[in-house]
């Protein structure tokens, strides 16, 4: 068999006809397996691999002092741990104890503490609230109806053709690895609802559908965030915070960015005059 | 509970699923939710992501409708009860409601990462982490 075979651990039990296959030559006819089980189920397999083995891949690589320095950088040390602990294949309570077990001193592992509260707190939301977190939390702060956003999302952004270089770039990195950096969402999202002003529920659908580590109550909880039905002000950024935190890596090769037409090359007082025009000052 | 099998759901995929660690060796069963997929319109790669998940698991594998896939599991292994872990997803509780009325059902909880004594302010993340992050970091000091 390949070296790349894929075999189920054994079970002390028989199986039942019509139980899934456990056992395949490669991740190929893992794919190829999938796509004739759920037809429904668009695209391929993701190049990031799931099961505790890689979960413990990542865990062992787990440097706080550095994420707390990097992490707002897309090249930065993140720790990729998402997928696995929204799916529990490490609980929080595990990635908690890799975290202290590294700790030499508190103020360098606070930053990822604190992360883990976020997914703690987008939890606990989501018990209280259930399905109400497709439902906005407060009224929107950008002097703009909830009616006056578009249902859907445009075809152009889904088929990666804006013609901005980042968002195409998250785009593309969305569809194809269902995993995207957390400045990278806030931009994408930002850019959803404030710039093409479409309804956040729709975004987050999306996300829902390609994310691996995709959990309604952060994901949904995040859009609101975004849009500013969860927070005192919507979330802008502007082309220097993207150029600065993506090393530059999108303008360099993004026209919209040389021919001046880069609809984030703006200070934030001109974004908050020419997005929100009915909205007060923040 | 003297013969039960246990529902792994999406939510507890490692080896710290409290329904694994209390029945080792104890038929497992994770189902595809057909209608969740559908609705959610969700990609081949959270699938594959999951089923990767699966294998490295002691847990039999199905699609359909989860709970009439679960006692359907359950029957074939002449179970007397289901054991499950606690869910965030309102799903998972709809699915247990359903899974009730057919056979006895255990909810196990998944360690927590922070304890709190009473409801929690969870107006904005700041008083949330106000209370929490005293808790947790309590866990720390213990241990050096």
């Amino acid at each position: 068999m390949a070296s790349d075979s894929l075999a189920g651990v054994p079970l002390a039990w028989p199986e039942q006809p019509g139980e899934l296959p456990r056992r395949f030559d490669s991740r190929q006819a893992l794919e190829a397996e999938l796509q004739q089980l759920f037809p429904e189920a668009p695209g391929a397999l993701s190049p990031i691999r799931g099961g505790r083995r890689q979960a413990e891949l990542l865990l062992q690589r787990l440097q706080p002092e550095r994420y707390a320095k990097g992490r707002n950088f897309l090249d930065g040390p993140v720790t990729r741990l998402s997928p696995y602990i929204r799916h529990g294949v490490l609980t929080l309570a595990e990635v908690r104890d890799a975290v202290f077990a590294r700790t030499r001193s508190r103020q360098g592992s606070e930053k990822l503490i604190n992360e883990l509260g976020w997914r703690d707190y987008w939890q606990r939301l989501w018990r209280r609230l259930g399905d109400g977190i497709w439902h906005d939390r407060e009224p929107l702060k950008t002097g703009q109806a909830p009616e006056h956003y578009a249902a859907a999302l445009p075809a152009d952004l889904l088929e990666a053709r804006t013609g901005l270089a980042c968002m195409d770039g998250f785009v593309q990195e969305l569809h194809s690895t269902g995993w995207l950096h957390n400045h990278a969402r806030m931009w994408l999202a930002s850019y959803v609802v404030h710039w093409r002003r479409v309804r956040w529920q729709a975004g987050a659908r999306w996300f829902l559908q390609h994310l691996l580590d995709g959990d309604p109550a952060s994901n949904n909880l995040s859009w609101q965030w975004v849009a500013s039905c969860f927070s005192s002000k919507p979330y802008l950024f502007n082309r220097d915070n993207l150029e600065r935190f993506s090393s530059g890596r999108y303008c360099r090769v993004c026209s919209a960015a040389t021919d001046g037409t880069c609809p984030f090359e703006a200070s934030y007082e001109q974004l908050q005059v020419d997005l929100f025009p009915g909205a007060g000052p923040c | 509970m003297l013969k039960p099998v246990l529902w792994i759901h999406a939510e507890a995929l490692g080896p710290a699923n409290p329904a694994l660690v209390a029945h080792p060796g104890t038929p497992a069963v994770f189902v595809f939710d057909r209608e969740l997929i559908v609705q959610a319109g969700l990609s081949l790669k959270r699938l594959g992501f999951l089923y990767e998940c699966l294998l490295e698991l002691p847990v039999s594998l199905r699609k359909g409708d989860v709970a009439e896939e679960v006692l359907a599991f359950a029957r074939a292994h002449g179970a007397d009860g289901i054991v499950t872990s606690a869910g965030t997803d309102p799903r998972v509780e709809v699915i247990c409601r359903t899974l009730e009325q057919q056979l006895p059902v255990q909810l196990l909880a998944v360690e927590p990462f922070v304890q709190l004594e009473g409801p929690a302010d969870l107006g904005r993340f700041s008083r949330y982490w106000r209370r929490a992050e005293r808790e947790v970091w309590a866990g720390w000091d213990q241990e050096v």
